[in-house]
């Protein structure tokens, strides 16, 4: 083998080891999203809707929750307003995945356009969460996570569409596997993070939510909530250091995220 | 087929508004440097959102009817006991999710 040969096969090389890498990563959202798309697939099905739109609507949608609410809407023949802002409602909690992405999506090069379209709850926990294997590009590693979570979801469309009515499993509660991956990210990332409050806050913001507002509408709610509580507390808990950052920056010392630096250890300091 | 096309330019509409709300930080910050808050909140966000998704999976059970959620609670428990103990995510997830397939399908808070 020349150089370049012995080259090119060690990147085909550590490229299967990334996407084996990715694969074991999305382990539970497969399990999860097999059942949750046969579900869907299941509901066009027995609305009478041809697998195609199953299977294109998992495609080109790709969002659980609002996938069921266009069904139960094109079930009450509802026009394409109706659909807009039910929809935009619905998913508006992506629009806060993005923000926290900014930073480690800027380098991300072509595959962001496709990441920010595929950007689910469960791609999210695990963009925000799983380690890039060392060596590995984060590109390709995020790219191969996104892709299989959404062949994943098409594929249970379309078997839950296609086979839903012939098979005859009992899956009941096996949906239940993307909790426990919820569960697990949560606890990895308290220990992989020193900062606390953010766990205060959603505790606040979940069980406010959960008591006050319908099931449907408790997640937007509750991350518009805790993070109202976040920028809250770094307003007017640390308005002196805030003061001195402000005075920082006035004088163009460091950039966003260096003067953003000292903020989070005095919060650190607190806990 | 004036069907067809309904339920395509449907689907159009829905996927547009669905990627429009995904896109819209990135519109907004794309070009320009994000105000310092942001890189705060940035930080912040994800545990807070992992936490509030576990607790988003849980808006669909009756607290106040038998078996009062402790099917979800007990598994919850189970899976973070499990982790915290052996730091294994495929061990937890699975033990966790076998296990609450089981209490559900033989229905074993029953007697509640």
């Amino acid at each position: 083998m020349t150089e370049k040969e012995v080259k090119r096969y060690e990147t085909r090389e550590g490229d299967r080891d990334l996407f084996l890498s990715a694969l074991k990563t999305t382990v539970p959202v497969f399990l999860g999203y097999i059942p949750l798309g046969m579900a869907f697939g299941f509901l066009m099905d027995g609305a009478g809707y041809h697998w195609i739109y199953a299977f294109l609507m998992s495609l080109l949608i790709y969002a659980g929750a609002g996938q069921f609410l266009a069904v139960a809407l094109l079930a009450a023949g509802a026009g394409l307003p109706e659909f807009v802002i039910a929809t935009l409602l619905l998913n508006l909690r992506h629009a806060f995945y993005g923000l926290s992405l900014l930073d480690k999506f800027s380098d991300i090069g072509k595959v962001k356009p496709y990441l920010i379209f595929a950007l689910t709850d469960e791609t999210y926990a695990l963009l925000t969460t799983a380690e890039v294997p060392a060596g590995g590009s984060k590109a390709r590693f995020y790219f191969y996570i996104s892709a299989l979570d959404h062949f994943y979801w098409v594929a249970g469309s379309v078997l839950g569409a296609g086979l839903g009515s012939l098979l005859n499993l009992n899956l009941e509660g096996m949906a239940f596997v993307l909790t426990a991956l919820f569960v697990v990210l949560t606890i990895e990332q308290y220990f992989n993070s020193s900062i606390r409050f953010p766990f205060v806050a959603a505790v606040g913001a979940g069980a406010a939510s959960l008591i006050l507002f319908s099931p449907e509408n408790m997640l937007l709610i509750s991350i518009i909530l805790g993070t109202l509580i976040l920028i809250a507390r770094e307003k007017f808990g640390q308005r002196d250091t805030q003061l001195n950052e402000g005075i920082r920056q006035v004088k163009g010392i460091g950039q966003a995220h260096a003067t953003a630096q000292p903020v989070q250890d005095s919060s650190q300091e607190e806990n | 087929m004036p069907d067809t096309l309904q339920m395509l330019a449907t689907i159009t509409v829905i996927a547009l508004a669905t990627f429009a709300t995904r896109v819209l930080p990135f519109l907004c910050f794309g070009s320009r440097e994000p105000p310092a808050m942001l890189s705060t909140i940035e930080k912040n966000l994800p545990p807070m959102i992992l936490l509030l998704l576990v607790i988003y999976c849980l808006k669909d059970v009756q607290w106040f009817l038998a078996p009062y959620g402790i099917p979800e609670l007990f598994t919850i428990g189970i899976v973070a006991g499990l982790h915290l103990w052996k730091r294994n995510a495929m061990l937890s997830i699975f033990a966790g999710t076998g296990l609450y397939m089981a209490l559900v399908q033989f229905n074993v808070f029953s007697f509640l």
